[in-house]
């Protein structure tokens, strides 16, 4: 594991996707060359897919195999999904953040900022802490990092994230016929409907790919802004 | 009583709404737009519900995004602040059309109160001494120019919708008047989505007293003292204070009981408050009601002990107000300090930004109403203010002196404030004889006011 942070570091030195580790003997270099296509193909693709999903599912640890690589998704110890409040936040459950915050020693509040501001989309509910990637399992120390990189701000997020179908506003969620996993949509497909006072407010496809995940249930209710529909994009569709 | 409110508003407000419930056992849901994710009053809820964009208009001015939220979070009523949809009666309509009630006056009440100009005359024919002012609306600027002149230069162009001082300006002649109107009816329009204007005679000099009035659904009404709101800039409120030294004992009671007997006659419910102008001879003019908690409502709650938002609640309860006015004896003086992002050296320009640093005074007789934390973003889209703080004391020189010693503890680092105009306000000697008029500030200018204190 330390190995493995390191490596981590190193790649993020030097701004690439993965390992360039500079005492490659020339016989690794065909593979090392193809091992390289692969990886990218992973970063695209597969990893910000799978990031996705772990950012949703309540499971601190998330494995795929495939084509002769294993990437394994791990939360750092201790890591909680993050939802953020959501209409099923309760008097009994109340308050992380009033409680843990102001209640906590003096400094953690501005502390629990400042970390969240660092880490696209993980202040609000959507990504949760930033998730180590660890793999690939042949051999090689190397890691794909999948720390949610503050270079590039909001680009990356998408980039790690996908695209997500949001709530148009407060009120009660009905899925559309489109809301269903491995549907194929195109940017503005009506995915569903949000019931505001009787009047439905269209949920919208924001990109073209794939359904991947519908996170809440039909007759739920809902807030403005509210994570609905995932849909996966780019390298992931053509697989 | 209710069993969970939606606070359909932000900031302090929100924060105070969200105190009263908790003290009455009442559980509450904070409506939040995207702009106030990280506000106070949305990380100490027991729930909280996203109802829009940044944009007001299509998130606390939104009455069905604010009506859906109490409905999906199961509140059974509103309570919705000052500003906003406080006074709005279309609102109320709707908020009890979906089987909620609205926490304020009943939405015929409101009605019967929504025109500031019919109001006066309501309010006149049950005895109180109202400002001379135009009759009805101004139709165009033949018809303002022929009110004018029966009122009498000078004149004030005021909105009839809405508050703060927009739309609102004094002019000493018909040419003034003719190009004044054109941009208050443009501000009118933005600021309140109505750009009806009537006229009120100006009166130099004056003061603004407020009496502070609760009326149940059974018609018991008591008031709980007035207020002096002179300390204004350009028809803005910075600094409260209770009892107005500008008025003798007598005549504040007198005041008081002419007020509440108005207003009950009227058949006015919940809490309001009378808004009047007082002429250098000391006689009270009524200009406006408000039919809302406001932003000064804690100098009211230091003098008498009173929970006013708890108040407001059970009346909109269909409560007994459960005290007679011989109950409430207001005991000493107290002062409130509006706290805003603004600029006092240059213009009151806002300001916004991240509270580097933030300490709250404390102390015998203050009180911090701030949803102020050290880390919060001051957003953009909203009024500037940042909090109240509130000083009492057994007399007046004694809460000025606290209210000294408090705004010099007051730490707000990180954006501009206008800590420093309370400051030179407390040096004034006009201030501190208890003679200033709303024209104070103004008369000077503000950058000259700060100079003034700022010599030994």
């Amino acid at each position: 594991m330390p190995q493995e942070r390191k490596a981590a570091a190193a790649n993020h030195a030097t701004d690439q996707p993965a390992g360039q580790a500079a005492d490659q003997t020339a016989d690794q270099v065909q593979d090392h060359t193809a091992d390289h296509a692969g990886i990218e193909r992973l970063v695209e693709g597969l990893v910000p897919a799978l990031i996705a999903k772990l950012g949703t599912l309540n499971v601190g640890e998330l494995e795929v195999r495939q084509d002769g690589w294993r990437i394994r998704l791990q939360r750092p110890p201790g890591a909680t999904p993050a939802h953020g409040r959501r209409l099923t936040d309760r008097a009994g459950q109340r308050s992380h953040v009033g409680h843990e915050t102001l209640g906590g020693p003096p400094g953690s509040r501005t502390a629990t900022h400042l970390a969240a501001a660092a880490h696209p989309g993980g202040s609000n509910g959507s990504g949760g802490p930033p998730l180590a990637a660890v793999g690939p399992g042949i051999g090689t120390d190397r890691a794909i990092t999948a720390d949610a990189p503050d270079r590039d701000g909001a680009d990356d997020r998408r980039a790690v994230r996908g695209p997500i179908a949001t709530s148009p506003a407060v009120g009660v969620f009905q899925p559309g016929s489109k809301a269903v996993g491995g549907t194929r949509v195109r940017a503005g497909d009506r995915l569903g409907v949000v019931d505001m006072l009787g009047i439905p407010q269209d949920v919208l496809a924001p990109a073209d790919g794939i359904v991947v995940g519908v996170m809440v249930d039909g007759g739920t209710a809902v807030e403005y802004g509210q994570e609905l529909v995932h849909i996966e994009t780019g390298a992931v569709e053509a697989r | 009583m209710f069993h969970k409110i939606l606070i359909a508003n932000r900031g302090e407000i929100a924060l105070r709404i969200l105190r009263a419930c908790r003290t009455m056992g009442i559980e509450a849901v904070v409506a939040y737009s995207e702009a106030d994710r990280e506000s106070l009053a949305v990380l100490l809820a027991d729930e909280a519900i996203c109802i829009g964009p940044a944009d007001a208009r299509r998130s606390y001015l939104s009455a069905p995004a604010l009506i859906s939220a109490a409905i999906v979070t199961g509140c059974d009523a509103v309570h919705p602040g000052y500003g906003f949809l406080s006074e709005d009666e279309t609102f109320a309509e709707v908020v009890r059309a979906h089987d909620l009630t609205f926490i304020g006056p009943p939405p015929e009440v409101l009605d019967r109160f929504a025109s500031k100009e019919g109001t006066r005359r309501l309010l006149g024919s049950y005895g109180l001494p109202t400002i001379p002012g135009s009759v009805g609306m101004l139709r165009d600027d033949e018809h303002a120019l022929e009110e004018a002149e029966r009122i009498g230069y000078p004149v004030l162009i005021k909105p009839s919708a809405g508050g703060g001082g927009k739309g609102m300006r004094m002019v000493r002649t018909p040419r003034e008047l003719e190009s004044a109107i054109k941009v208050c009816r443009s501000e009118a329009k933005s600021a309140f989505g109505d750009d009806s204007l009537y006229l009120e005679k100006w009166l130099e000099d004056n003061r603004h007293v407020e009496v502070q009035v609760a009326v149940d659904r059974y018609g018991h009404g008591v008031h709980m003292g007035e207020r002096d709101c002179s300390v204004q800039r350009r028809h803005q409120k910075i600094l409260e204070e209770g009892p107005t030294p500008a008025l003798s004992p007598a005549a504040r009671a007198e005041l008081c009981e002419r007020a509440v007997h108005a207003v009950v006659a009227a058949g006015y419910e919940n809490v309001g408050t009378l808004e009047f102008l007082v002429d250098p001879s000391g006689q009270p003019w009524f200009i406006e009601i408000n039919c809302r908690i406001q932003v000064e409502h804690p100098v009211t709650e230091m003098l008498t002990g009173i929970d006013m938002v708890a108040t407001q609640i059970r009346i909109a309860a269909g409560e007994p107000l459960g005290f007679r006015q011989a109950d409430i004896q207001p005991r000493g003086h107290a002062i409130e300090f509006r706290i805003n992002a603004e600029d006092p050296a240059h213009e009151f320009r806002p300001s916004a930004g991240v509270v580097e640093r933030y300490h709250a005074p404390g102390g015998p007789g203050i009180r911090m109403d701030s949803h102020l934390y050290p880390g919060y973003e001051v957003p953009p889209y909203y009024d500037s203010l940042l909090g109240k703080l509130v000083a009492w004391g057994p007399d007046r020189a004694t809460a000025i002196e606290r209210g000294r010693a408090a705004l010099d503890e007051l730490v707000v680092e990180g954006l501009t404030t206008n800590i420093e105009i309370h400051k030179a306000l407390l040096a004034n000697e006009i201030f501190l004889e208890g003679r200033m008029t709303t024209n104070l500030l103004d008369r000077v200018g503000s950058a000259a006011f700060l100079a003034a204190a700022a010599r030994p």
